[in-house]
């Protein structure tokens, strides 16, 4: 409405049936277009949801209208497994809570693996001998998937030898050389980008 | 080390605790003989002694300018200098200019669009079209 | 900056016209005195104060016989003179029993005047022991759950030296180009770190720490409490008495860098308020001027690996083992998806992330778990230093429980 009084677009005589009656042209600067205005007011005439609250319904209660924010909830806002025993928010929150059932929960994003604890004294002697006799055939990989544990397993247990480690660096060294520059910077970004999760930039 | 401390400087809420006036020092300049400083002359005689009173906050200085037009300089806290010149005004008029000294920030004038400007977070957060009630269109 | 002396060579410089406003001068001179008295510094409480003053000088009975110029800081008596020192007082709500002369003590730095009578060595002692004191009583009572690396980075952005130099430019406190008796006493007095001078050495030698020409040995974090300052770096330990005349000497010749010297001086200003106004004072003083600041705790953590984290987490406090669930996605298989993530421990929700990929969003994820297990604050805090106050209520004790995560 503001705007409309200080840059008309068109001269108001122009537009004839912006005036409803010759009375109310005084008070023309503050009225609001009836157009402007007709399609707002059908805009907010929606029909009743659930969410507007129980206004209808129960009109002698008091209510609350819970609407909780649309956006990610706040670090500070500590979840109420986290809390102390002796909190008073945790009694609170549990009462309101209602229970909901393990089938309603979303899908996982990886299965997480059974641990089968198979491993003997005997096989960590095994894998360190095998990591020391032949680092190059038997790689951290190859060990855990011929023992059937993980390579963190694997690294936990054991380590290669010096000599292992320095070709290996080589090795990467000769790969990182034929990089292009274009290919060396996405290299980097990417890096910096997963240091800046941690961060939570 | 699983978790490192990230150093950082925390920043001033002028007001929010203790409010420091920005305006630090007010300098006063006048001439005994031009008739522009007629009016900076009177205010200095009867007028400065209550300002000075009601602000011990702020540093003044009283110099003569010989020759010249009669001003007022204020230095603020944040370095900058706002210089207003008050030939042929009156004492009240003068005093209305220092006052406009004594309560600018010393920052430059800006248009302020936003209603509100704050470092604090938004209570409801940032919108996320992820969050919230997920309606189906 | 150095004031020439105007009395000397005025009147050849000033002209006829200005010197015939003698009188007009005088008047606002009284003008500018009785702001300086006005100040919330002149209440009769004071006349104690000022006649103990001249007991100061006494320890140095050469001083006041000499001339400004030869002394190495302002005299006791100019304080009362400087209607800079006045301002300062009343800009930053100082109590009125903190009197004019303490504060332009506190503005002397030991590099400028090396005699523990006349500069804030003392004061700033005090008044760093009491502002270590009060933040880090806060922070551990407010979030109890913090780990140490955090703490330390907490502590260094409410009462760091950046900090407390940023807080002495706010409050409209400017230096001196070269320290001197006569300089008005409301600047900064300190001696400058001569051109090309290291500022942060890189490796502080004679430390407290044992093996401490070991750099490559591992540090860990609850050492750090023991050997280093509140900050976690490490700090030079303490010089026998017998040796402190020799080091002093040294120190003075280097000078102090500028960011030092003010936060020297806002110790010191802290300490004088403790030491004139009494402990109710200084905790306003500190609740109002560094309390005050903002400083969002949660921007303060860089984690690694937070997954093991908060599987160690749980695992320690009989938590059910965390599980990543899809909360929400689109564009899977589009340029630019976004997945939501939360992270689950039985059907409790920890926290969630949003990322491009399913593993940032679990990394963001899991960070935001961790950071509502650390950043759990109880309800009505107390600190340990509220039970100074006449008629505080009885003493309940804080939460404590194992907190950080330790891998």
């Amino acid at each position: 409405m503001a705007h409309c009084i200080a840059a008309p677009k068109r001269p108001l005589v122009a537009l004839p049936f912006l005036l409803p009656s010759p009375c109310e042209s005084i008070a023309l600067a503050l009225r609001r277009n009836q157009s402007s205005y007709r399609r707002t007011k059908q805009r907010l005439r929606v029909k009743p949801d659930a969410s507007f609250g129980s206004s209808l319904t129960h009109t002698q209660e008091d209510h609350i209208v819970h609407n909780p924010p649309s956006s990610a909830p706040s670090v500070y806002l500590t979840p109420t497994k986290f809390l102390p025993s002796g909190d008073i928010r945790r009694n609170l929150r549990l009462a309101s809570v209602k229970n909901n059932d393990a089938e309603a929960l979303p899908p996982v994003v990886r299965a997480p693996s059974e641990k089968k604890y198979h491993l003997t004294p005997s096989d960590i002697r095994e894998i360190r001998r095998l990591r020391a006799t032949d680092p190059m055939m038997w790689s951290r990989l190859k060990l855990a998937k011929h023992f059937e544990c993980s390579p963190i397993f694997i690294s936990l247990v054991c380590e290669t030898s010096p000599q292992k480690k320095e070709i290996q660096k080589r090795v990467l060294e000769a790969v990182q050389s034929r990089w292009g520059s274009k290919r060396r910077m996405a290299r980097e970004d990417r890096q910096l980008r997963k240091d800046a999760w941690g961060r939570d930039e | 080390m699983p978790i490192q401390g990230i150093r950082t400087v925390a920043s001033a809420r002028n007001g929010v605790g203790a409010f420091i006036l920005q305006c630090k020092q007010l300098d006063f300049h006048y001439c005994d003989w031009a008739g522009s400083s007629r009016g900076m002359v009177a205010y200095l005689r009867h007028h400065l002694h209550a300002f000075a009173k009601a602000n011990p906050q702020i540093e003044i200085r009283v110099s003569p300018r010989p020759n010249k037009h009669p001003v007022i300089r204020g230095v603020f806290v944040n370095g900058r200098e706002k210089v207003i010149c008050v030939r042929n005004l009156e004492p009240e008029q003068i005093g209305k200019k220092a006052n406009l000294l004594r309560e600018a920030s010393g920052e430059k004038l800006k248009r302020t669009t936003k209603p509100v400007t704050s470092i604090n977070e938004s209570v409801r957060g940032i919108w996320s079209p992820y969050h919230g009630g997920l309606n189906g269109v | 900056m150095k004031r020439l002396q105007l009395q000397r060579w005025s009147g050849s410089v000033l002209s006829a016209q200005a010197r015939t406003g003698g009188r007009l001068q005088q008047r606002l001179y009284t003008a500018i005195r009785h702001q300086s008295t006005a100040s919330p510094a002149a209440p009769a409480g004071h006349d104690q104060l000022i006649r103990e003053q001249p007991q100061a000088p006494s320890i140095r009975p050469s001083r006041p016989s000499q001339s400004r110029y030869n002394l190495p800081s302002p005299p006791v008596e100019a304080a009362r003179e400087s209607a800079k020192l006045a301002s300062l007082h009343a800009r930053l709500y100082l109590p009125s029993r903190l009197p004019l002369e303490t504060l332009a003590r506190s503005l002397v730095d030991a590099s400028a005047d090396p005699d523990p009578n006349f500069n804030n060595e003392s004061l700033a002692t005090l008044g760093h022991d009491l502002l270590t004191q009060y933040t880090s009583e806060y922070l551990v009572c407010t979030y109890p759950r913090l780990p140490l690396t955090v703490v330390f980075a907490a502590m260094y952005a409410y009462v760091g030296p950046k900090t407390l130099a940023a807080m002495a430019k706010e409050w409209g406190v400017e230096s001196v180009a070269a320290p001197g008796g006569e300089v008005d006493p409301g600047y900064l007095q300190f001696r400058r770190l001569p051109p090309g001078a290291e500022v942060n050495p890189e490796l502080i030698t004679g430390t407290e720490r044992p093996h401490e020409e070991e750099t490559h040995w591992r540090k860990s974090v609850t050492s750090r409490v023991v050997y280093d300052n509140e900050y976690g770096d490490p700090v030079k330990a303490g010089v026998p008495p017998s040796e402190l005349p020799e080091r002093e000497a040294k120190n003075n010749n280097l000078g102090v860098s500028h960011e030092q010297a003010s936060s020297t001086f806002v110790h010191a200003l802290m300490g004088a308020v403790y030491l004139h106004a009494g402990r109710p004072a200084a905790k306003r003083f500190f609740e109002q001027h560094f309390l005050s600041r903002h400083l969002n705790i949660s921007d303060l953590f860089n984690f690694s690996s937070p997954a093991r984290d908060l599987a160690r987490l749980c695992a320690r406090e009989n938590f059910d083992a965390p599980v990543a669930r899809i909360i929400s996605e689109t564009g899977r298989k589009s340029r630019s998806p976004v997945f939501v993530v939360g992270i689950y421990s039985g059907a409790d929700k920890l926290g969630e992330g949003a990322g491009a990929s399913l593993l940032e969003a679990r990394f963001r994820a899991c960070v935001a778990s961790l950071k509502g297990w650390y950043l759990y604050s109880p309800l009505n805090v107390r600190v340990p230093s509220s039970m100074e106050e006449e008629g505080a209520a009885p003493w309940k004790p804080v939460h404590v429980d194992l907190g950080e995560v330790i891998i």
